[in-house]
């Protein structure tokens, strides 16, 4: 049986018991202030960009299939509402180059969001980059297979 | 030169305090030296456009 993401890095982590503690802490309250779908949405955009394969499975379950298989096609597709599509967007850019996210693009996010869900958004997607580019070092460092 | 476009503090409180909380963990973390840490920190800073 595959290893948690959690258990992985528990592991990995051993006696740094602070950081693990507040690790999985931020983890959790992402998932908290943000709207579940519409972090999974960008959680399986951050995976498939990142070739995260054990991460887009897990994205892949809290998702419509129907949006999970038209993802890449975000941008033509007319099964995303606006506010998909300009997070969509907006965390395609994150990953790729964040210091280059144009204006445009993070005032789509705020218009649907507001301000504050603007800044709690980024600081989740932050925290569902961070985690999956992690995993996908640390298993290249200790030689699990299992991303 | 980019200016700010939002607040960066105003948003959910627990989260932001998460957040710091994991990011003093991990400076006080001492397994890469000092100049090493502080050199990387220095340049995620700067492709964050991050001031703090």
């Amino acid at each position: 049986m595959a290893r948690s993401t959690s258990h992985f890095f528990d592991e990995v982590l051993g006696e740094r018991a602070g950081v693990k503690k507040e690790l999985a802490n931020i983890h959790d309250l992402a998932w908290d202030v943000v709207d579940k779908e519409l972090l999974s949405m960008c959680k399986l955009r951050v995976a498939m960009i990142l070739g995260c394969d054990k991460e887009v499975a897990s994205a892949r379950q809290y998702l419509d299939p129907s949006k999970a298989e038209a993802i890449m096609q975000w941008a033509s597709s007319n099964i995303f509402t606006d506010e998909e599509k300009s997070c969509l967007r907006f965390t395609e850019e994150f990953i790729i180059d964040v210091s280059s996210i144009p204006d445009a693009s993070a005032v789509a996010v705020r218009e649907h969001l507001g301000e504050e869900g603007f800044v709690t958004f980024v600081n989740a997607l932050l925290v569902v980059e961070q985690r999956i580019r992690l995993l996908l070092v640390w298993s290249k460092l200790v030689g699990n297979t299992d991303t | 030169m980019r200016t700010q476009r939002v607040e960066s503090s105003s948003f959910n409180a627990l989260f932001r305090e998460a957040l710091s909380r994991w990011q003093e963990e991990v400076v006080q973390l001492d397994l890469v030296d000092p100049v090493t840490t502080e050199m990387v920190r220095l340049r995620c800073a700067e492709h964050h456009d991050c001031h703090t």
